[in-house]
């Protein structure tokens, strides 16, 4: 589109849009992950940080008061991810901002389309790498040092998830804003997300496991005698046949308790402190 | 440091950590075992905070974010008012854990008070929008939540962590036999709910196999966590191409 100017013919300056700067999408960027969670509310959930991530850029982009009232409206209309992911939809809809400004027929109902069509599938990549899987992966790696009461135990997780998702989240919304929307759809349906996150899930688990048996502790102290005099000590009897079957047994009946009744997480505390409190009494544990 | 200070600066550690400045810097700074390091550096008693701050993360380690940002428990608010009582009382960790979970039940309605009162901060910047006003929804997003939230933060653990030590160990001297075995007890099934959360969020029945593989690795092979870390990756390598015939 190269159409040469005379000043009587003067396009209106909004039509071409000035370039936005590299330091403008890093400025968006880091307005939305200071504050992803900070005005989270029930109503709108993430659009108030959305729209005033778009202030810097919006700015740039409309001059016309006008114009810019209805830009920042529109980024106020409900918005939910997962914030490390969602900065893709940032550099999708910062690129089609600009594209707009430069006279490309791209209509409202278009952008706002296309974050609420990328929201829920990013929020669930998102949920399940970066929360579901790099956060607790880290924080096992370190916990035999908190365990032994070093401090790296929570310095390195700090730093290490900090720094990681920082990175993933700065170099995703530069890629959406370079590439675009139609690549970021290609890039999720494709077998590369859903192998990373198979991969992140098995370490997860085995991570899990190795845990679990380190730190779950259930022993009974049960001890039948018999008229002749034998000794039957039950732990002893169950580590025969396999070590760890009681730690073993309470994370699945916890596990399968979930699966049948939901996450019903205080329900589960309380029988388990109701649980722990008959066994001390009645000596089964 | 006193009593009073320490109360303090655990208040304003909550209110800071629970801003969620900082979406996963935030999101860390709400777990137990870095929360621990704030409370060692301030009671001058690491060893003690971190051995507890591991025992009370091992219950919350899967409690991270659910779907919408609702926190099933809040372990931020469970470990700053458990964790210096505990350290300052001498418990030990699986005792610190039975006094953190009410607490922990406690924040879910402190974040659910919040989220409802930040929607006003939305209607308020729908009329700065409507003026170009930016700075002004910038203070919506940004000051205004963080203003409310001290108000609805703090209060609750400065109070609980500056009366809270007395009343401890009170109780701590009268406890019956049959109740500090109670507390052993919990200690010990407790994390399994933390594991047992996890696999759920994981989500995927299927892949359950590698978890009992990474528990006997201990067991039987007495390998440490580092050491199952490496070889868990180069499985999660070599087994990846599996992950395309799986939904996600």
């Amino acid at each position: 589109m190269n159409t040469t100017v005379t000043p009587a013919q003067a396009v209106p300056e909004a039509q071409h849009g000035p370039l936005l700067a590299k330091s403008d999408i890093t400025r968006a960027w880091m307005i939305y992950y200071l504050g992803a969670e900070v005005s989270n509310s029930y109503e709108r959930l993430q659009s108030l940080v959305f729209c005033a991530s778009m202030t810097p850029v919006l700015k740039k982009l409309y001059p016309n008061k006008a114009e810019q009232a209805e830009a920042l409206k529109r980024h106020l209309n409900f918005f939910n991810t997962e914030g490390v992911m969602g900065g893709v939809i940032q550099g999708v809809a910062i690129a089609m901002e600009e594209q707009k400004t430069r006279g490309e027929p791209i209509s409202e109902s278009s952008i706002i389309g296309i974050k609420t069509g990328l929201m829920g599938a990013l929020a669930g990549v998102g949920d399940s790498i970066i929360w579901a899987a790099l956060m607790p992966l880290l924080i096992a790696l370190f916990i035999p040092f908190a365990a032994k009461g070093s401090a790296l135990g929570g310095i390195a997780p700090l730093v290490l998830y900090t720094g990681i998702t920082i990175a993933i989240s700065y170099a995703l919304c530069h890629k959406g804003y370079q590439l675009g929307k139609e690549s970021i759809i290609t890039l999720l349906q494709g077998g590369r997300i859903k192998e990373l996150i198979y991969g992140a899930n098995v370490l997860g688990l085995i991570m899990m496991g190795a845990l679990a048996a380190s730190y779950v502790k259930l022993t009974t102290p049960l001890k039948f005698s018999f008229l002749h005099g034998s000794e039957v000590v039950v732990q002893q009897v169950l580590d025969s046949i396999v070590p760890g079957l009681l730690p073993l047994a309470a994370v699945f009946a916890i596990y399968l308790y979930m699966l049948k009744k939901g996450p019903r997480y205080t329900v589960i505390l309380l029988s388990v402190v109701a649980f722990s409190v008959i066994c001390s009494i009645t000596g089964i544990l | 440091m006193s009593t009073l200070t320490i109360a303090t600066l655990m208040g304003l550690y909550y209110w800071f950590a629970r801003l969620r400045l900082g979406y996963t810097f935030s999101g860390m700074l709400l777990q137990p075992v870095v929360i621990a390091v704030f409370v060692g550096l301030i009671t001058g008693q690491m060893e003690a905070a971190m051995i507890v701050g591991a025992g009370i993360q091992l219950v919350y380690l899967g409690v991270t974010s659910t779907p919408g940002g609702n926190v099933p428990s809040d372990p931020a608010l469970a470990a700053c008012i458990a964790l210096p009582i505990a350290v300052k009382t001498g418990m030990d960790a699986n005792l610190a854990i039975a006094l953190a979970i009410p607490f922990g039940v406690i924040g879910v309605f402190v974040d659910q008070l919040r989220r409802t009162i930040n929607a006003a901060w939305v209607h308020m910047a729908d009329k700065h929008a409507e003026r170009c006003d930016t700075a002004g929804i910038l203070r919506c997003a940004f000051l205004w939540p963080a203003l409310m939230g001290f108000v609805i933060r703090f209060p609750v653990v400065f109070a609980a962590n500056y009366f809270g030590q007395s009343v401890v160990e009170q109780f701590l001297a009268f406890m019956p036999r049959w109740l500090t075995h109670s507390f052993e007890i919990m200690g010990g099934i407790l994390p399994a709910l933390g594991f047992a959360i996890t696999i759920m969020v994981i989500g995927k029945k299927t892949l359950i196999p590698y978890f009992v593989a990474g528990f006997f690795a201990v067991l039987y092979l007495k390998v440490d966590i580092m050491a199952v870390a490496i070889f868990g990756t180069c499985i999660a390598f070599l087994i990846r191409g599996f992950g395309k015939s799986e939904e996600a």
